[in-house]
């Protein structure tokens, strides 16, 4: 019941997205999110839209550990 | 794995400094680090302590025998997330109503419980709504869409808690939290930032190998400067503002309470009621449930496994009369739990 789903939004209609998570699609509420369009990623919980995804792992961890090279730095 | 992931890695498996200790509160954060051979990464000086952060393993066996009492004496149709289903009350889980003829639906969202009294107007449906912030706003949003439709055959039996007041009660069993990622994308870090000035350290991490590399690296290294710290180590799900709308939709809805946690006993505020404009859907209020006082099996040391202050291995029933199959103690039962994790991954 806790596990986040990343999924991308296929289609959207008045607050309800269908989305595409590893080839499984179900509709999920999307009217907690400011804007979303179809091509975006979302994190799912518990059949609601709960966050945008805005960039993949890779590029996030590239940004955490020049942040914390920069920190250590000064430790 | 990219090589920023790679650099995280080698900071874990080369640090030798003094022994450290990392809380993740995530089940789904202790389920994942077990399932991508982290721990086995660890040296012997990096503890990863499970923390309470798995809905399922705090619920109180007391909530169960109210959802066992709503079935048998009440005929309620009961609508759950399916972790709960084989969850111990004192007599009995919802798996075993079931198999006495009870009604009882799995679903897999509050919304569909909401749906299916729509559906279904002759039966009295209630869903079992646990869960921290992230499931919460669920909740909330099925009660709207049953006040919207008018319904009277729908109700939540509310046991929902939240994060921040659980924190400070757990900081003396950790040098630093791994916090859930996607509770922080429903509240922002302002608590973590608030924890912080309260001399609280942590990170927020994600779920993929690299997330949580990342995430432990940054814990090891910025301990080493005795300064409580806050970093955001899942920028691409976690904002510092949260989701304003999940905020505002749960305070409209829900208002705090003292709730108990399972093996950990009451935490002032944790919890979460609806308010008094939403009451004709409050389960409790609808059947007037009389006040339960839940008994688990004495032997079970759920409570101390929660709190970091023991491993599921020093528990007498862990892997012996204690496994998934047939679980006794909450953390055995769900697939985020703490005993579930190590009887899967590790035993260790």
């Amino acid at each position: 019941m806790c596990v986040g789903l990343p999924a991308r939004v296929v289609r959207i209609s008045k607050g309800t997205a269908l989305v595409d998570a590893s080839g499984a699609k179900r509709n999920v509420s999307a009217e907690l999110l400011d804007s979303v369009e179809p091509g975006d990623y979302v994190m799912v919980h518990a059949g609601i839209a709960i966050a945008k995804i805005t960039s993949d792992d890779n590029n996030e961890a590239d940004a955490v550990m020049d942040k914390l090279e920069g920190a250590a730095a000064t430790i | 794995m990219n090589e920023s992931a790679e650099r995280a890695r080698n900071i874990i498996e080369n640090y030798n400094g003094k022994k450290i200790r990392i809380m993740e509160v995530c089940g789904t954060h202790t389920h994942e680090i077990f399932r991508q051979g982290i721990r086995k990464l660890l040296p012997h000086n990096i503890q990863l302590i499970s923390g309470p952060g798995c809905p399922v393993c705090v619920t109180p066996v007391s909530f169960i025998d109210e959802a066992v009492w709503l079935s048998e004496n009440k005929h309620a149709t009961i609508c759950t997330f399916g972790d709960l289903m084989r969850v111990p009350g004192t007599e009995k889980s919802m798996l075993d109503v079931r198999r006495d003829g009870g009604k009882v639906q799995i679903v897999y969202t509050p919304l569909d419980a909401e749906k299916y009294a729509e559906e279904n107007p002759s039966e009295k449906v209630v869903f079992l709504s646990v869960g921290f912030e992230t499931t919460t706003p669920a909740s909330c949003l099925a009660v709207r869409n049953a006040a919207k439709a008018g319904l009277d055959n729908f109700s939540i039996l509310t046991a929902n808690k939240t994060m921040d007041h659980a924190y400070p009660l757990l900081a003396d069993s950790t040098d630093a939290y791994l916090y859930p990622g996607h509770v922080q994308a429903i509240m922002g870090t302002a608590i973590c930032k608030r924890l912080l000035k309260s001399g609280i350290s942590g990170v927020v991490a994600g779920f993929t190998a690299a997330e949580l590399l990342t995430a432990i690296a940054t814990c090891v290294t910025l301990l080493q400067d005795d300064k409580p710290f806050f970093c955001n180590c899942y920028p691409r799900v976690v904002t510092d503002d949260g989701s304003p709308a999940a905020r505002v939709l749960m305070q409209k809805y829900m208002e705090p309470i003292d709730a108990e946690w399972r093996g950990i006993g009451m935490i002032p505020g944790s919890g979460l009621k609806l308010r008094n404009e939403f009451s004709q859907f409050d389960a409790r209020l609808m059947f007037d449930i009389p006040i339960m006082h839940g008994h688990s099996n004495p032997a079970c040391r759920c409570g101390e496994i929660l709190r970091g202050s023991v491993l599921p291995s020093e528990c007498p029933l862990f892997g012996k009369v204690c496994t998934p199959e047939h679980p006794i103690g909450a953390c055995m039962v769900s697939r985020e739990g703490t005993c579930s994790a190590y009887y899967q991954y590790g035993r260790n």
